[in-house]
């Protein structure tokens, strides 16, 4: 036979005990060296004391596979001040980054809860866009609410779709009024009375 | 429309848009695509889980779903898709290995150097020995290298049937006779038990993905099959597991999954490689900064 077997755990055995020095993690996420800094961030995952050196190492961490790991580590805390942490990658002119922040926010659905009326009412019409998308992972109660107050003074028509598609997978009926009267305000842009049809058309069936 | 007793429970019957409704969460949570020419089938099993969950209505079974309470997104996948397991499943991946995997790994390698193997979750054991047999059957180079094969599971009562290797004949059905011969021997009705050889080859350890700890006992692996099981965990959870993934494959290292799974809506610390037996991971050599 090719195959050789070995004991696996042998590895482990050598190796010290994992290292729970909650300074010398926050050092290393400074490392210049990048598998230094990815060990860290993976060590100080939920660990809330950790959060503001998370922070401060996210806004300045260069390699993409670290910033995940980093993220990952806030999501692990999952508190009031991890949401903060990840908010401003919403921002960002970085694609990957915003998708990046997106991802790890929708994984927090409680946590992001609070923050989602200012989000709704940001100034900037893309982050008003993108929290859209952060109702998806939520209740059908608390999504269908969050964006239907959205639905009854939003301006642009792309936040509105945004809104409806999401309400399209999750919204309960009492949905539907805030998706007529959006309907009727955009009556002039076509693809937005159509959205609201198929949306309150899947809520209504759902919910004979 | 569609619409049955099933278990004893009250007809309960879908729409149209509750169907799509429920193949779009599907889709944004596995990647498995169906559409309105697979009504019958997908009508069937979704009457079947609201059944099972004594569901009033499709929206009580979707809350349920939304929710994951009792793991319902995991019922709902198996339900989805084949859950049996046997030898050789998803042939592709074993022929991808031996074509282009294993000689881009062993490029990397010293002559004669470690090639390390693992099948995680392994569960009783078909995976880590169709691995080794279809080296033994299908890779010329097999005998120049030390090959290490795991197989781990967080279940043990599995572990303990993958260590004792008897099979029944469905597990072997995409075997050949003579493959079947050179490698088992029947060992009651219908039963067959693997080469005590081949048992002996193979260690079989309990390992849980999403548990950093445990997962540091695993490193270097050149090939990990990991297939059907992280699109059962939460967003947290399968970001953890991709990240211990990461760390136990060695640089170049290749990671297989299920046909239902895609590591780009899991992970983006992969990079996705297409061949022409199928499409697997590659753990990048190095970090490439900047955005």
């Amino acid at each position: 036979m090719p195959f050789v077997k070995r004991d696996v755990t042998a590895r482990s055995k050598d190796g010290r005990p994992p290292d729970d020095n909650l300074a010398s993690h926050v050092a290393a996420l400074n490392s210049p060296d990048g598998e230094t800094r990815w060990s860290a961030a993976r060590a100080l995952g939920g660990r809330a004391d950790a959060v503001p050196a998370l922070a401060a190492a996210l806004a300045a961490e260069p390699v993409a596979r670290v910033r995940e790991a980093i993220m990952t580590a806030l999501i692990r805390v999952g508190d009031e001040a991890s949401v903060m942490a990840l908010l401003p990658y919403l921002r960002s002119q970085d694609a990957a980054l915003r998708g990046a922040s997106i991802e790890a926010l929708q994984a927090l659905p409680e946590a992001i809860l609070p923050f989602m009326t200012s989000l709704l009412a940001d100034s900037d019409s893309d982050v008003r866009l993108l929290a859209t998308e952060l109702a998806r992972n939520m209740s059908a109660a608390d999504a269908t609410r969050i964006l239907c107050r959205l639905l009854e003074h939003e301006r642009h028509p792309n936040v509105c779709a945004a809104a409806i598609d999401v309400l399209a997978e999750v919204g309960t009926r009492e949905a539907v009024p805030a998706l007529q009267s959006c309907a009727e305000r955009f009556a002039g842009t076509p693809f937005l009375p159509f959205a609201a049809s198929t949306a309150i058309a899947r809520i209504s069936d759902t919910e004979r | 429309m569609a619409g049955s007793e099933t278990h004893g429970a009250r007809a309960v019957r879908v729409t149209p848009e509750e169907v799509r409704r429920l193949c779009e969460f599907l889709y944004r949570r596995t990647g498995m695509l169906f559409n309105d020419n697979k009504r019958y089938y997908i009508d069937r099993r979704l009457i079947e889980r609201i059944a099972a969950t004594r569901s009033a209505s499709f929206q009580a079974y979707f809350a349920i779903l939304r929710s994951d309470v009792d793991h319902e997104i995991e019922h709902l996948i198996n339900a989805f898709t084949v859950n049996e397991t046997y030898f050789n499943r998803e042939e592709h991946q074993l022929r991808c290995m031996t074509s282009v995997l294993l000689g881009n790994v062993i490029r990397r390698k010293p002559p004669g150097g470690a090639i390390r193997i693992w099948s995680v979750p392994c569960s009783t054991g078909e995976e880590p020995y169709s691995i080794a047999i279809w080296l033994m059957e299908n890779w010329s180079h097999v005998d120049s290298y030390n090959i290490e094969i795991v197989g781990s599971d967080i279940d043990t009562r599995a572990l303990k049937a993958a260590a004792n290797g008897v099979y029944g004949e469905r597990a072997l059905m995409r075997l050949s006779r003579d493959v079947i011969n050179r490698y088992f021997r029947p060992v009651a009705d219908g039963e067959y038990q693997i080469d005590s050889g081949l048992r002996d080859s193979i260690q079989f350890t309990r390992a849980n993905l999403i548990d950093a700890q445990d997962m540091a006992r695993y490193r270097d692996f050149d090939i990990v099959f990991c297939r059907n099981v992280l699109i059962y965990f939460d967003d947290a959870s399968r970001r953890i597991a991709a990240e211990n993934l990461y760390d136990c494959l060695g640089p170049g290292g290749y990671i297989c999954l299920g046909h239902s799974e895609t590591m780009s809506r899991i992970s983006p610390l992969f990079r996705v490689c297409r061949f022409p037996d199928a499409i697997v991971y590659q753990r990048p050599e190095a970090d490439h900064d900047g955005h």
